[in-house]
Formats: structure tokens, sequence, C-alpha cells
């Protein structure tokens, strides 16, 4: 398998997920709603998976207040194990 | 003495009944074959058919109720013999019976038999419990990815009522149930909600099934979860 990178974005209340997902829907920005990994966990149970170009414009969402994030994550699986490393 | 006969009896003898459910509409073939089935201890049905939906309906059935089968084609476009074996027959006998009436340009195929236990998941509702919609529409969709990042995978995960849009067009799991499909899982939406929300001809993955065949996956699994 190879080895593939996502972002993910993780929110403080599943209300923000909800919201972050109609912003990206009206963005026409491609995501995927998924239970947090166990791995992160410290944040609410539903998570946004993104392509990593997307996720560089999520991060300027974010910092002109667009869009509420806790934190973002890279993901990288390589079908064995999963790897998590915290941007912000 | 009178035990060898009574071999002989049982040995010569094997039971065959016909079902002629041409032109009979769904779901009138898969009863008609069901209950000759359960009349007969051992034996063959054989069920003419004049349509795909049917055929594969009343395969679904043999499948469901671990019978093997064979399907002939037959003279018409559409039309099918599917030779459902019961009980104690000798397979040989059963294919050199067939093969009898067959002509040479006839189709003969063996289906591989379902072995399926284990998992199944029935999904009765587009949203995973009850309380606000928006929320149990993201939970669904989580979930749905849980089971596609799980293994092992279940054999088989069941859609009706308002389940049946997520193997739809506009469905946002439909890459994960594609991927479900692809690991060997088998998808089955119920016919009578397709029909019911006008979305027969915007399934994309999976297949149609009925209540025979849910209710069998439901049974015939180790272990059922329920949602919706």
């Amino acid at each position: 398998m190879n080895t593939e990178v996502y972002g993910v974005i993780v929110f403080k209340s599943t209300h923000y997920t909800i919201q972050a997902e109609n912003i990206l829907r009206e963005k026409d920005i491609g995501f995927k709603t998924i239970p947090t990994p166990r791995e992160i966990s410290l944040s609410c149970g539903l998570a946004i998976l993104v392509t990593m170009d997307d996720l560089e414009i999520i991060k300027d969402m974010m910092y002109k207040g667009e869009i509420n994030v806790l934190n973002l994550y890279k993901y990288i699986r390589d079908g064995k194990k999963n790897q998590y490393e915290k941007i912000i | 003495m009178v035990i060898v006969l009574i071999i002989i009896i049982l040995g010569g003898i094997t039971m065959k009944i016909e079902v002629d459910a041409r032109k009979e509409a769904c779901p009138r073939p898969v009863i008609r074959t069901k209950k000759e089935l359960e009349s007969i201890q051992d034996g063959i049905v054989t069920t003419i058919v004049d349509n795909e939906a049917a055929k594969d309906n009343v395969s679904k059935l043999a499948i469901s109720l671990g019978y093997s089968f064979i399907i002939d084609k037959g003279e018409e476009d559409s039309e099918y013999y599917i030779h459902i074996t019961k009980g104690n027959v000798n397979d040989m006998e059963v294919k050199k019976d067939i093969a009898h009436d067959m002509d040479q340009d006839h189709n003969l195929t063996i289906p591989k038999l379902d072995s399926t236990r284990g998992l199944t998941i029935a999904i009765g509702s587009n949203k995973m419990g009850n309380g606000e919609e928006e929320l149990g529409k993201i939970l669904m969709k989580s979930f749905i990815y849980t089971v596609r990042e799980t293994t092992p995978f279940p054999n088989t995960i069941v859609f009706y009522n308002s389940g049946v849009y997520l193997t739809c067009e506009g469905s946002e799991v439909l890459d994960d149930l594609k991927g479900l499909v692809e690991e060997g899982v088998e998808i089955i939406s119920c016919g009578a909600c397709l029909d019911y929300y006008h979305l027969q001809d915007k399934i994309q993955v999976g297949e149609v099934g009925n209540m025979y065949l849910i209710y069998e996956k439901m049974k015939n699994a180790n272990n059922t979860i329920t949602l919706g």
C-alpha cells in the first residue's frame, strides 16, 4: 500500500464540525467527515479529512476567522500504521 | 431385504418439481419456489422465469437457504431455468439430468455457493439515532467510514426505509460503500423502499433485494447490528 497523506481538522464541538462542513460545501472543497482518530482524540468526536492542498486553504480561512478550528493535523497512512503530526 | 428395497426405491427416485413463474410479478416467483422447496425433503425444484430480476431473486433465495443451484438459459431472451437442489441428491445425477435437456449453445453456470455467516449490519435510516437531523446524518457518515476502516469487514450491509438514500446518487458515503464492495462486502438495498422514495434509477452501489433476502441475511448472520 502506498503512503497517503491527508489533513485532519478537529473541532471544539460537533456544532463547529457541522458548520465547517457547510462552509467547505459552499466553497466546493472536497472533504470526508470521520470519527476523530483515537490518537488525536482530545476534541469533539467528529473530524474532517481533506487533501493537504486544501488544508492550506483551510489554514487561511482559519486565520481570517472564517472557520472555527481547534487543531490541524497531518495524517500519514501507509497501511500498517497511522501517524498524526500536529500542525497547529 | 426390506431395507435394501427401500434404499433402491429412495436411490432411484429424485423428487422433481417444476415452477413455471413466467409472466409472474415479483415476489411471486420467489414465494412459489420457497413453498415448493419447503414441501420436499430432498429433490430438485426447477423454477422458470422470464426476466433477469426474477432470476437474481430466485438465485438469492437458493443462496440464502444454502442450496446449490444451476442456471440454464431458456430459448427465449431473458428466460431462465433455475434448478435448485435440496438435501440428499446425487450431484452428478442432477447435472447429467440437466445437461441431457440442454442444447449445446445453452449456457450452464454453476454460481459460487455463498457461505454467508459472520456479521450483518442493518441500516434503517439515513440518520444514526433519534434527534436532530443534521447530527444524525453526520453520525451515519462517520459510522460508515468506521466500518470501511475496520477489519474484519461485515459480510452484508442491508439498507431499508430512508437508509436506501445512502446507496443512491447524492449520498456522501458512496466511496466507502464502493470500497466495501471491493472488499467483498454485500450491499443490499430494499426494493420496495427504493420504489417508495422514487430512487429506483438512482442506486449507485450494491444490489436490490426484497424482504425475504433482508430477513435471511439478518437471520443467518452470527451477529446482526441494527441501527437507524
